[in-house]
């Protein structure tokens, strides 16, 4: 990575994108889900904002700026913007998450045990990555509901392959080194070898995916909630923001879509280029 | 070579044979209603009957499986056996019929996006390989950190916002064509080719203006990661031992630069396979903002109403289009590259 500043900025966005995750909905300045009664109020000129800035800081202000301002439904759009963290980040952790363990855990066994059932494996696993991404994913949370943790569940089945196909490849190499020799020599088990040994150095790449995996899982979540098929309005989430705000477009309001467009691209660059930065380090 | 070729044509096949049974019993599995969905949630027990049974959804699922197959008769019109992919159940008209309406749209759009970023990608990777550290290296390499990080329809709404509300030079968003145009009578399916066939040049010119933005849209989004990787593969290129030996030689560096973008096509080329299909299914939202009534729409719209002969149809046939593309691929691939050819 060219100079250490884009990596110090990529960690600064997902840290505080996590942080929102945990703590946006309670730091809004205003509930996002209940209308505030101003509908479509433009957001306060920029020369106002240190103004409103200092009078915020203070509590001189009679109320909150609406810093992106509001909505059609009235709604505040800053902290809409703020909330969504904890429904696209939590999604897309927890799918990027249970596909690195399910994915190393088989690539994993994949690797290790040569055998026809692990060959069965690996062939579904590239059956499930030529599938449609985009599509999949669609048909499958429509169909099965759109509640959160059904989500969760396509996203894993998403991106369970990449995890499983780098973990295998590395595990593969790792099988035939001189240390699983030894170790075997030495009268360990199979299983022992495998957690003991081939896991901790077989990791690396799949970790490294695991951020980059993490903000396509953003995009995705986003992008299923902008056609109807991702978590039900009037939850606050980007895409769903987006999709609301396409339609406040005809009045010349940009502001209801633009900023969480705005969200979603800085946090999955942010991912992107922690994932890019720390392939760079450890390759 | 004829040999190569059928033997992947038959393998993809075989894939898709697979995919279309997978569907089927994924789709099945899925804890949806579609009967409900069709007649209702306060529809008497006998109109729910009555539905499930026109669907026929009351059969077993060996049977539906066969009907959908084409092994034993149960579908209208046949099933895939017989070419045919059933009929939508929400508008009663055949799946095979109406992808061949609204796929050749999704299609058109993402030919041209990557044509054009391809064409756009090419002389900026290597401009940017050329002379690493320069202004446009460095440019080249932040765009290409972005690559893949772009949700295309926020893009596509904030171009109709700049270019057709602010600046007025592009249509609104509402289709391929001036609604107050008749459209050309179908042959392709590719509405820039039908209107030439029918020397429609009134429509040509309209549909080339409501193409622009989301082809636009797409180049914008996808230039990142295709210029990173022209750019990478020249560089990898430039650092091998044929273009030492070539300016070793004495060559021009035109005549160097050109034997190294044929060695940095090869990757580029299977790349662009890739996006391909990924664009296919990612049209989906493109198509929702400009209204355009894609293959992408048409899943979205089987999907919600749970229109299962319209989900199969949609997923086989995006399958089968990429399938097809990785084919063409790899022949390009050995066309570019002698060691692939075996």
């Amino acid at each position: 990575m060219r100079g250490g500043w884009m990596f110090r900025l990529a960690l600064a966005i997902t840290t505080i994108v996590l942080l929102l995750a945990a703590f946006g909905p309670s730091i809004a300045p205003y509930d996002p889900q209940e209308s505030t009664g101003r509908f479509g109020e433009p957001p306060p000129p920029l020369a106002q904002w240190p103004g409103l800035l200092v009078g915020t800081l203070t509590g001189s202000l009679e109320r909150a700026p609406h810093w992106f301002g509001t909505d059609f439904y009235g709604l505040d759009v800053f902290s809409r913007v703020i909330a969504a963290p904890r429904t696209d980040v939590s999604i897309a952790l927890g799918g990027a998450l249970l596909s690195l363990v399910l994915g190393t855990g088989l690539g994993l066994i994949a690797g290790f045990f040569r055998h026809w059932s692990t060959a069965l494996l690996v062939r579904v696993s590239d059956v499930l990555q030529s599938f449609p991404v985009f599509i999949t994913a669609m048909v499958l949370v429509a169909l099965a509901g759109r509640q959160t943790g059904n989500i969760v569940l396509a996203l894993c089945l998403v991106y369970t392959p990449i995890f499983l196909r780098l973990t295998r490849a590395e595990a593969l190499t790792q099988a035939g080194r001189g240390y699983v020799e030894a170790a075997r020599a030495a009268g360990a088990g199979p299983w022992t070898i495998l957690r003991r040994h081939v896991l901790p150095n077989s990791l690396v790449p799949a970790l490294i995916q695991l951020s980059a995996t993490i903000g396509f899982a953003i995009m995705l979540t986003a992008g299923l909630s902008f056609i109807g098929a991702g978590v039900p309005p009037p939850t606050p989430e980007w895409g769903l923001m987006i999709s609301q705000g396409a339609g406040d477009l005809n009045y010349g309001w940009w502001w209801p879509s633009v900023f969480p467009g705005l969200a979603i691209v800085i946090t999955v660059f942010g991912f992107a280029v922690l994932g890019h930065a720390l392939e760079e380090k450890f390759r | 070579m004829l040999r190569y070729v059928a033997l992947r044509l038959g393998i993809a096949l075989l894939q898709l044979v697979g995919l279309a049974i997978a569907v089927f019993f994924v789709i099945r599995l899925m804890p949806a209603d579609p009967v409900a969905r069709l007649v209702g949630l306060n529809a008497s027990p006998e109109a729910y009957a009555q539905s499930k049974a026109a669907l026929g959804l009351d059969r077993p699922v060996t049977e539906q499986l066969g009907a959908f197959l084409g092994v034993t008769p149960g579908q209208p019109g046949g099933g895939l056996l017989q070419g045919s992919l059933g009929d939508s159940w929400e508008t009663q008209e055949p799946v095979v019929e109406e992808l061949a309406r609204t796929l050749p749209v999704t299609i058109e759009i993402v030919v041209l996006a990557l044509l054009l970023a391809t064409l756009l990608a090419i002389p900026l990777g290597m401009y940017a390989a050329m002379r690493p550290g320069g202004l446009a290296d460095r440019s080249a390499y932040t765009w290409g950190l972005f690559a893949g990080t772009q949700p295309d329809y926020w893009w596509g709404l904030l171009f109709i916002l700049l270019f057709a509300f602010t600046l007025g030079v592009a249509p609104a968003p509402l289709g391929r064509l001036d609604p107050v145009l008749v459209p050309p009578e179908q042959i392709t399916g590719f509405i820039l080719v039908d209107s030439l066939l029918r020397g429609r040049f009134d429509a040509f010119v309209s549909a080339l203006h409501y193409l622009a933005l989301p082809v636009i849209t797409m180049v914008f989004t996808i230039s990142g990661a295709i210029i990173k990787m022209i750019r990478q593969n020249t560089l990898r290129a430039l650092r091998s031992e044929y273009v030492l030996h070539a300016r070793a030689c004495g060559l021009p560096e035109k005549t160097v630069a050109r034997y190294a973008l044929r060695a940095a096509l090869t990757p580029t080329v299977t790349l662009i396979g890739i996006f391909f299909g990924v664009l296919l299914s990612s049209a989906v939202t493109l198509e929702k903002v400009f209204s355009i009534s894609g293959a992408g729409q048409y899943a979205v719209r089987g999907i919600l109403n749970f229109d299962y002969p319209a989900i199969q149809g949609v997923v086989l046939a995006v399958a089968l289009v990429s399938l097809l593309v990785y084919l063409a691929v790899d022949l390009v691939h050995a066309a570019l590259d002698p060691r692939a050819r075996h």
